[in-house]
């Protein structure tokens, strides 16, 4: 049989397996990129439709995808499914596992928002002691932030707040509306930052790896993408004890295939690829693997109306905007009963008031909304979960998945850090609401489960101690100097940020240091 | 004598591929026609390379290819048949149309939860929901029910407007996305206000109501098909492996 060996294999075609692949094939490195999803066909795949055509009305086949908050009749058929691709999760320890699997990943369907990490979040323990601080600081990704913010083309106001470090922004000097000037006054009188939002505004309708990063790869003509390819094992040289490919499988017809590869990158997302190399049984000498797992808290907020903006008399420029609100606790003062910090996203609207927070019903509620039209004013939390040694997977080996790969189990707990978090910013947006003038109509402590927020972050780590993490700073494996991990499974701990742009950052630093390494012959 | 034998079934096949496609093509055409069916085997869905590729193959490949959908309007089934309500008991589904004509009316220009088949195809929904969405909407039911007959000593489904008004009031609370109330009544009242809304405003007979008034189509989204949907059938027919093959040893 003919041996083919690959340069660089990639397991993953989301954000950072695609910033791997650009940066590497620039450096003349060809790359074989694998994803076990189809190539998505915008024009084949999706088209618009009024809600009345579809067989549930909206609602959705009945517990298709119970995990999955995010999921309506319009877009089921974009996220994995649950029978498939099974995992597991005490009762009493719920987790929304919410996974993509085509080519581009996640990165086609996220939120946008994009944020530098500080050292608030790299040099954590220095400053309340609690987990293990990054093996690198602010300084050593500033390098690769404005190239990579190039790229996704950010937006965002230079505010010179050091929980909320300033980027290389299409300046966004837009006014605030009425409204939200009001908010911001509030804000200053709490001592809270009112700010700008940040947000990738890609190109073409798009910030995903598809169109902003493998096309460059593709250009090089040094890239080989295969869809459609499940890979079931990273395999092992027994003489050298490196990573030498993998096994894999076609998703739809199960041929299995072997790939001889000189370097592996895993970039197939948080939990997809520690439970990769659980599988592999590589990469654990610390035993951190699979452990450490965070994300940040989404859901609890607040609903308010502004009520100059009601029965039509908002003319322009009352409502209308956004702002982010970055961290502004445990800062210079320690808060009472939680540690680190949480964001605010806060949405001021000109368009219909939703139902579910007035309550009332028939003519009462259609009156009520006509009312309220074009009044409303809400917040939504982005709060920083610890990561605890306990919250972690592990691999299970009776139930399979439908290509007979073991699933996970997800043990993970939010503590009364995040519930006390979680009352602090409720008890505080709502002061800051009537300062400014709005009514308050709902006020929500709750927050979703663990995984909503899909920004799964740890289980990975990165150390400079291999007896402490799975990686060291340059996203390489303690272990095998010839596999590097790139998604946020490397990730220390959560932050309050999305963490999108800091792990393109990552993955850019990484696969610049793996290039000059395979230059070198070191690797 | 096998080889011959095989060379002449070739021509036997290619004579009768001929005759059977030369009445439907040019005789242009017929010259390269496809092998028929009793030709020899070679292989399913293997063509001769040379009648593959010949310039008749390709253009009628190619002209397959052009071939558009024509425009045939469709309906939804809405619009001439009602949905059999099968899964509340009739005391129930009593209950249940009662609170949808309160929930929602209808309006001068709207129609009505009636005329949208709202109770018909919420019962439909909920009989394929799982458990807790049933007991929830079974319990609920049951206890508007019983309400009424304490309260007014009439089944709900009799309630006038101010009688169930009492009865539902009390338990409306605003409420933010993904966190409804928790408290099991609450709860009941106010998701079976959200489902019988969202049942009724993305009906086909709500859209046409707002296309008579020249209103733009409600709930128009972008809707994403199965994205090559062939691992769902492999799978649920068991027909693929989920574990691998046994590997044998090759020398």
């Amino acid at each position: 049989m003919a041996q083919k060996k690959v340069d660089v294999l990639i397991i993953g075609s989301g954000h950072t397996g695609g910033m791997a692949a650009k940066i590497l094939t620039e450096k003349g490195i060809a790359c074989t990129m694998l994803d076990a999803g189809p190539m998505l066909n915008f024009e084949k795949d999706r088209e618009l439709k009024p809600v009345y055509e579809l067989p549930y009305r909206g609602f959705d086949a009945p517990g298709r995808l119970p995990h999955v908050f995010q999921a309506s009749e319009f877009n089921a058929n974009q996220w994995v499914d649950e029978k498939t691709i099974p995992y597991y999760h005490p009762p009493d320890q719920p987790y929304n596992w919410v996974r993509v699997r085509s080519v581009g990943g996640r990165s086609p369907f996220w939120g946008r928002q994009s944020f530098r990490h500080s050292d608030y979040e790299f040099k954590s323990k220095d400053h309340d002691g609690f987990g293990e601080n990054w093996p690198i600081s602010l300084k050593d990704l500033l390098p690769y932030y404005p190239r990579v913010e190039d790229i996704f083309r950010v937006t965002g106001h230079t505010d010179g707040l050091p929980q909320y470090p300033d980027g290389k922004f299409i300046e966004d000097n837009s006014p605030w509306s009425g409204a939200m000037q009001r908010f911001v006054n509030a804000g200053q009188k709490h001592g809270v930052p009112v700010t700008k939002a940040r947000s990738s505004l890609g190109k073409d309708g798009m910030a995903a790896s598809i169109n902003l990063v493998i096309p460059d790869a593709v250009a090089t003509g040094k890239l080989t993408t295969i869809p459609n390819a499940i890979v079931r094992q990273i395999t092992v040289d027994k003489n050298t004890g490196l990573a030498d490919g993998a096994l894999f499988v076609d998703r739809l017809s199960h041929r299995e295939m072997v790939l001889k590869a000189r370097v592996v990158i895993v970039a197939a997302g948080t939990l997809e690829t520690t439970r990769l190399l659980m599988i592999s049984n590589i990469c654990n000498s610390s035993g951190a693997l699979g452990h450490y797992l965070t994300d940040q808290i989404y859901g609890a907020g607040i609903i308010c109306s502004v009520p100059e903006a009601r029965d039509g008399k908002g003319g322009r420029g009352l409502m209308g905007g956004g702002a982010l609100i970055p961290r502004f606790r445990n800062l210079e003062t320690k808060s009472n009963g939680f540690l680190r910090g949480y964001a605010v996203n806060v949405s001021c609207s000109n368009g219909p008031f939703g139902a579910r927070a007035l309550p009332f019903y028939g003519k009462e509620l259609d009156q009520k909304l006509q009312s309220y039209n074009g009044s409303s004013f809400s917040t939504n939390i982005m709060g920083e979960t610890l990561g605890h040694y306990e919250n972690h997977v592990t691999v299970n080996k009776q139930v399979v998945d439908a290509w007979g790969m073991p699933t996970l189990n997800i043990y993970t707990k939010y503590t009364s850090n995040e519930t006390n978090m979680a009352k602090d910013y409720i008890d505080t947006m709502s002061a800051m609401a009537e300062a400014a003038g709005f009514d308050i109509l709902v006020k929500n402590y709750e927050f979703n489960p663990p995984g909503y927020s899909i920004h799964e972050q740890g289980t990975a780590r990165m150390s400079d101690d291999p007896k402490k993490g799975v990686v060291n700073q340059w996203n390489q494996s303690h272990d095998m100097k010839n596999l590097f991990i790139t998604d946020a499974s490397v990730f220390v701990s959560a932050g309050w940020q999305n963490p999108t742009i800091t792990m393109c950052t990552l993955a850019m630093r990484a696969s610049e240091y793996l290039a000059e390494e395979m230059r070198k012959g070191n690797i | 004598m096998k080889r011959r034998d095989f060379v002449k079934g070739l021509a036997v096949a290619t004579a009768t591929a001929s005759t059977a496609l030369g009445q439907q093509q040019s005789g242009a055409q017929a010259q390269n026609p496809p092998p028929a069916a009793n030709a020899v085997d070679q292989g399913t869905m293997a063509v001769p390379p040379s009648a593959a590729s010949s310039p008749q193959a390709i253009s009628r490949v190619q002209r397959d290819a052009q071939v558009r959908t024509p425009n045939i309007p469709v309906s939804q089934p809405d619009v001439v048949a009602v949905t059999e309500a099968r899964y509340f008991t009739p005391v129930r589904f009593a209950t249940l149309v009662r609170l949808c004509e309160l929930m929602m009316p209808a309006s001068d220009d709207y129609p009505s939860t009636i005329k949208t088949g709202t109770p018909e195809f919420l019962d439909f929904y909920i009989g394929a929901s799982p458990g807790e969405q049933q007991t929830m909407y079974n319990t609920g039911l049951d206890r508007l029910n019983a309400d009424s007959m304490k309260q007014c000593n009439i089944p709900f489904e009799k309630a006038d407007a101010k009688q169930a008004d009492a009865l539902i009031r009390p338990h409306l609370k605003g409420w933010m996305n993904d966190h409804p109330p928790v408290e099991g009544h609450v709860r009941f009242i106010n998701l079976a206000h959200r489902d019988i809304r969202t049942a009724t405003i993305n009906s086909p007979a709500w859209a046409k109501a707002a296309e008579a008034l020249g209103e733009r189509t409600p709930g128009v989204g972008l809707y994403w098909h199965p994205i090559d949907s062939g691992t769902q059938t492999w799978v649920n027919h068991g027909m693929a492996q989920a574990t691998p093959t046994t590997k044998q040893k090759h020398s």
